[in-house]
């Protein structure tokens, strides 16, 4: 007597009878583990669709299934014993022939049980608890035999029944515990692929739909600050070919893992809705620094009342590098719609950044949390991070609601300093509550809104020898006609690194003439440096005293991006009569000056310090 | 009803011959084993019902064999994956490692055949060892068609199947007594098995028996058994 299950003591003959219908038990099997897999996909999205889950808390006035208003004499609800959610009475079924009734998710999830044949393998479970949820004695044997072929009749032998072959049973009903399922390794094998795939894409529309947002920038600040042309969007849309190798690095795994429901709503909409947001980006912040990131970012967004806490825990392994911050829950959020305050609307999820920087790669998000104002998240967001470079940083927390195609409400943040956190205290690593708070106005909240300092030198060449442009009137100036503007670009330092400490970054320059004429430039790319130096020279030529006296200089730094299209803008400083209009009044004056300085004393070098917003 | 099942030659040809019911239009789908010693019938009981066919040559199973048929059956519809053992001793270590899978059983022996009634007891000892505590078995008496050779009364077998717990039927493949009464009867069983173990989980319906029906408000009361 065989002690585990083989076939090794058949003839051959038997062998192959057996085996071919195993075969046909496995065709069987894979039938049934599709149609169970649908059936769960259905609960699933009945779940979702249904506003209330299981274990949270909700104030009870509305149905949990259908979210109608329960009122407090008439049509009060009651509550299902399933899930202890009060439900309006056309969200119940009653079980036949009974009083007893049960939510409409409750009442599916039952069903869905019954069909899926899940109450035998629970039932089954309480004796057997090692055993695998679909069992397919035979996958194992269809291993390691795999040529049916047909068979004859074999002989009956006298069938007695002896209690020997109990004695072997423990043993063999370990060893058949632990076989795997043949068809089901391999479908498994399928599903993560296939998931994997769909994950990728679906990480891909994010990425792409940012980047097309952030390739928006350039035009935008050459010169026009409060608005951007609709074409914009059309421009850029050959930015959708963007390569998703940000996605497939480490780094971002983890976001574009768990973020990625959200992250495709997100994306989608963004991309719906740039024609109209072009109209409007940027009138809160005025401010370059705005491009590096998305439409909330760019002051794109609704403010709701601040309300309620935020509860997560913040840890960092030195070893690894890796700062790991946990997103536990909030409580007692605004209502993201003013209008309609009900759980129902609520979609609430959470964004951080690594401050100073804002860019796409620094931006971590959980899964949207629908349906209530205290939403649970349990999500991890990873960061690698220099020891160095943390300390330089500003963890920004900020809960939002995904608003309805056009909107993202701004719900409140935390920003803490990373420079003072005692990530070695366990104290500090634990779950605290943080009381959100409104958007910090500029240099209030101690995160500074420069994102580094550019070294510039300028000089203005004029051909017909040193004139002082003070004292010729603007109008009567006959323009020199071979004016130059040379300006070499130094360095950079205190940029917005990425998380690794370094930048490829170059320097973009354009100069805005009075009649809306463009001239631009670019410095060659400086690899893997925190603080670059390019030294290079841009020369705008063909310019005169006068044009320049109206014009505006624009100088941008960015970090160059493998394939060119997603480069990050990290900053930028304009010069010119109306001064830095992005900065605050004291850049705004310096930068003034400088200018001034530029053109009242030509074919003299002018060396400045530009700060970048 | 059902499908119509072409009728086999020989238990031989339909055993590849036969086609599975490949599509998804089914509520649920029991797995059924039907156990007993060699020669009392199980092969030829399973193809009486599934496909209403008969051949008195003894073909031997060898190991295992499964058909599928579908039925409705309280307004559901279900497929049901019939396993057929070899009653042989050679075989025991595969059929019993298909006890597992199995939500109910028919325990089968010969009413002509002493023997074959003399290790129901054994037979349900394997059930118990190797398959769920909640089990469903029906015990079947083949061949009642054969009243002139019978050694084991009909008495004798109801009162070993109350005494093992077992719901018990006499039938005949051969004359198509009872087949079709006792899969159905058997499913009838399995459905108030899972009932019962999905409402003792769930305080909401506790003591609320309801069968099969329970999981469905709009069907129409099928309260009785075919028999």
């Amino acid at each position: 007597m065989a002690q585990e299950v083989n076939l090794d003591s058949l003839k051959e003959l038997e062998r192959e009878a057996i085996l071919q219908v195993l075969y046909r038990d496995q065709a069987v099997q894979s039938i049934e583990e599709e149609r169970i897999r649908k059936l769960q996909t259905q609960l699933q999205h009945l779940r979702w669709k249904g506003a209330k889950s299981a274990g949270r808390e909700y104030t009870g006035k509305s149905c949990a299934r259908c979210q109608s208003v329960l009122g407090l004499l008439l049509h009060r609800g009651a509550v299902c014993q399933g899930c202890s959610h009060r439900v309006c009475s056309k969200c119940r079924v009653f079980l036949r022939g009974t009083h007893v009734w049960k939510c409409t998710v409750c009442f599916e999830d039952r069903n869905v049980k019954i069909k899926t044949g899940q109450w035998f393998f629970e039932e089954r479970a309480k004796k057997f608890p090692n055993e695998g949820k679909h069992e397919t004695v035979g996958a194992k044997l269809l291993q390691s035999y795999q040529k049916p072929s047909k068979i004859s009749v074999v002989p009956p032998t006298p069938p007695p029944f002896s209690k020997s072959q109990c004695g072997s049973s423990p043993g063999r009903l370990q060893e058949l515990g632990q076989f795997k399922g043949f068809n089901k390794s391999v479908e498994n094998l399928f599903l993560s692929v296939a998931t994997h795939i769909k994950k990728l894409s679906k990480s891909q529309n994010d990425m792409t739909s940012e980047k097309h947002l952030l390739a928006t920038g350039p035009r935008q600040h050459a010169g026009r600050t409060e608005r951007r042309s609709q074409s914009d969007t059309a421009v850029n849309v050959t930015t959708r070919k963007v390569p998703t190798l940000d996605v497939l690095k480490p780094l971002n795994q983890q976001d574009s893992k768990s973020a990625t429901l959200p992250v495709l709503k997100q994306g989608n909409h963004a991309a719906n809705l740039m024609p109209r947001r072009s109209f409007s980006g940027g009138s809160r912040h005025g401010s370059l620094i705005s491009i590096n990131s998305t439409c909330t970012e760019m002051g794109n967004f609704d403010n709701a009342n601040v309300t309620g806490e935020i509860e997560f825990a913040i840890g960092y392994c030195f070893k690894t590098h890796s700062l790991e911050i946990c997103i536990k829950a909030c409580k007692n959020l605004a209502y993201g719609e003013e209008k309609k305050k009900k759980e129902f609307f609520c979609k609430t999820y959470v964004k951080t950044y690594l401050l100073p920087d804002r860019s796409s790669q620094g931006k971590r998000k959980t899964v949207v949390q629908r349906n209530t104002v205290d939403p649970h998240f349990q999500e991890t967001l990873k960061y690698q991070v220099d020891p160095a470079q943390l300390v330089t940083r500003w963890l920004q927390v900020s809960v939002w609601h995904l608003g309805t195609l056009t909107r993202r409400v701004f719900l409140g943040e935390v920003i803490i300093p990373l420079a003072t956190w005692d990530f070695e205290d366990s104290a500090t690593q634990s779950f605290h509550w943080y009381p959100l708070r409104a958007k910090a106005e500029k240099h209030e909240d101690g995160v500074p809104q420069n994102n580094g300092e550019l070294a510039v030198r300028a000089k203005l060449v004029l051909p017909a020898g040193p004139r002082n442009s003070q004292q010729a009137p603007e109008g009567t100036d006959e323009p020199p006609p071979n004016g130059q503007l040379c300006l070499v670009v130094l360095g950079a330092k205190n940029l917005p690194v990425r998380s690794d400490g370094t930048l490829n970054s170059f320097v973009k320059g354009c100069l805005t003439l009075p009649d809306q004429q463009r001239l631009r430039l670019k410095s060659p790319v400086v690899k893997k440096q925190a603080c670059p130096q390019w030294k290079h020279s841009f020369v705008f030529s063909g310019v005169t005293a006068s044009q320049l006296r109206q014009a505006s200089l624009e100088l941008s730094v960015w970090d160059h991006a493998v394939f060119g299209v997603n480069d990050r803008l990290l900053g930028a400083a304009r010069l010119g009569p109306k001064g830095d209009a992005l900065g605050a009044a004291d850049s705004c004056a310096q930068s003034k000056l400088h200018w001034q300085k530029v053109l009242s004393s030509p074919n003299l070098w002018t060396d400045m310090t530009l700060t970048l917003h | 009803l059902f499908f119509p099942y072409p009728q086999m030659a020989s238990a031989t040809d339909s055993r590849y011959g036969q086609k599975e019911s490949s599509d998804q239009n089914f509520d649920y789908m029991f797995k059924i084993l039907i156990i007993g010693n060699s020669s009392v019938g199980k092969t030829s009981f399973l193809f009486r019902y599934a496909d209403d066919s008969f051949t008195p040559a003894f073909v031997s199973t060898v190991g295992i064999d499964f058909k599928v048929k579908t039925i409705y059956r309280n307004d559901k519809r279900i497929k049901l994956q019939i396993w057929d053992t070899a009653g042989q001793e050679r075989y025991r270590t595969i059929t019993t490692a298909y006890y597992r899978g199995a939500m109910g059983f028919i325990l089968m022996y010969d009413i002509t055949n002493e023997e074959s009634f003399n290790a129901v007891q054994d037979w349900s000892t394997q059930i118990k060892t190797y398959s769920w505590d909640n089990a469903q078995v029906l015990l079947v008496g083949n061949k009642c068609d054969m009243e002139d050779e019978r050694v084991v009364s009909s008495e004798r077998g109801r009162q070993l199947a109350d005494h093992l717990g077992f719901e018990f039927f006499e039938a005949s493949a051969k004359d198509n007594i009872n087949v079709k009464q006792t899969f159905e009867r058997l499913v009838d069983v399995i459905c108030e098995k899972m009932s019962e173990s999905l409402d003792t989980a769930d305080p909401a319906v506790t003591g609320a028996k309801q069968g099969p029906q329970l999981t469905d408000q709009q069907a129409p009361p099928h309260q009785d058994c075919a028999c």
